[in-house]
């Protein structure tokens, strides 16, 4: 185990890390709508939308045409008027004939907006077109179908995926999400300890799998705690507290899977505590550990798959590399995952020389 | 790590502490889109790693002592 001793690896984390914290913040959020009012509307006048956007840019040179549409299923219809009244706000007025009013079955509108720097994007179902119980002749304003022409799709900017509810929470992919790359790391290097163990009896084999789990469990709750905090303003907003913990525990089965997987390796420790006479303690730890690796693996990577969950990528979710067009995520995502995981080796290397050394003081 | 284990507990029983007064989405972590989750998770992040250079420190000062 030359490698606790040297430093150059340890520069990888501080390279990585620091890069990944100060930069990731300051790219922005791509484009997006954000408030659209009124919500509904009738039809038996124009009305006046205001668009109010985040991170667009329809005055800027580049932006060219900026263009609106209201979109029921698959149809586009144009609005009456429009202008952009500021970078990022715009008005719409719109009406649907009374005579058509049946024509839109579900009656709710998307916003779509598009300019050559910003592409497309939209809100779903932003407004909604409340029809009256009888059919008033005498508007007769009527909304026409047309076929939008645009010159790109796609937006020029450098920026993260606008999602809605998600929001700026998407740069947790670089905090949250690494944490539990770093536990399975560890985790799978104690396992592998503990076999080498089995089948050498080298007692720094045993060394390395008890501290593998000791930073292994550090890095679960660092998971465990900021996976808590992102939930509750994601899937429970205006949820108590205490609502929430109990509601991820039985709705999510991840959040209830990682927690057993942790009690798994917690139970290791106490195990090893329980043990005085050290070869034995080492061996039947050893034993124990392999199965808490599979018991782990199931927890967290094959149960939340089979059944039900919110976390991207499981339950038949979507994973985060769906939304991500243009890689942007994978810029800070690829460097953050391994500046974690080495920073977890980097704890790891200094409480296994701790131990070490009061070896070698008791001797 | 008994006090680590310890203070995660104590952290998490906290939590109960803000069961009542939250007010929905006008929310401070739930304004300006949401900035300040990702915040507040890298200040757990660093909270949990301190709290265990700590525990590290003090295993270390133990071993320092018995030299002396």
């Amino acid at each position: 185990m030359k490698w606790i001793y040297s430093t150059w690896w340890k520069w990888i984390s501080v390279v990585l890390l620091t890069y990944v914290v100060a930069c990731s913040f300051f790219v922005p959020l791509g484009p997006g709508i954000t408030k659209v009012s009124p919500l509904g509307f009738y039809p038996d006048s124009v009305y006046t939308f205001q668009i109010n956007t985040s991170h667009a840019h329809f005055l800027s040179p580049q932006a060219g045409k900026v263009q609106l549409w209201f979109k029921n299923q698959n149809n586009y219809f144009a609005p009456i008027s429009f202008k952009v009244t500021s970078n990022t706000t715009v008005e719409a007025q719109f009406a649907v004939g009374s005579v058509q009013q049946n024509n839109f079955k579900p009656s709710n509108f998307d916003v779509v907006l598009n300019d050559d720097l910003d592409g497309t994007f939209a809100l779903r179902d932003a407004v909604t077109l409340v029809a009256s119980a009888t059919v008033d002749s005498s508007f007769k304003a009527l909304a026409f179908s047309i076929e939008p022409e645009v010159k790109s799709n796609h937006h020029k900017l450098i920026c993260f995926p606008y999602r809605e509810i998600l929001y700026e929470t998407i740069r947790n992919t670089f905090f949250h999400v690494p944490m539990w790359f770093v536990m399975t790391m560890l985790a799978f290097t104690s396992f592998l300890a503990s076999i080498r163990y089995l089948a050498s009896g080298k007692p720094e084999q045993d060394l390395l799998a008890e501290q593998s789990v000791i930073v292994a469990l550090l890095f679960g709750t660092c998971g465990y705690l900021t996976g808590l905090l992102w939930a509750k303003y994601t899937w429970y907003i205006g949820v108590s507290w205490s609502d929430v913990i109990r509601k991820l525990l039985l709705e999510d089965i991840k959040m209830a899977a990682a927690l057993v997987a942790m009690f798994f390796y917690a139970a290791y420790l106490i195990l090893r505590s329980a043990i005085d006479d050290e070869n034995k303690r080492a061996r039947i730890s050893a034993v124990y550990n392999i199965f808490a690796f599979v018991i782990f693996i199931m927890c967290v990577f094959v149960l939340p798959r089979l059944t039900d969950s919110m976390h991207p990528g499981n339950g038949g979710n979507p994973a985060f590399s769906k939304y991500d067009l243009d890689s942007t995520l994978r810029l800070f995502f690829y460097p953050a995952v391994i500046g974690w995981i080495v920073l977890g080796y980097w704890i790891l290397s200094v409480l296994i020389r701790i131990q070490l050394l009061s070896k070698k003081q008791k001797s | 790590m008994k006090r680590i284990s310890t203070t995660t507990i104590l952290i998490l029983f906290s939590t109960m502490l803000f069961a009542q007064g939250d007010s929905g989405t006008n929310n401070f972590f739930a304004s300006n889109l949401k900035i300040f989750v990702p915040v507040g998770v890298l200040t757990i992040i660093l909270l949990c790693l301190f709290v265990f250079l700590f525990d590290i420190e003090k295993r270390l000062k133990k071993l320092e002592d018995a030299k002396n």
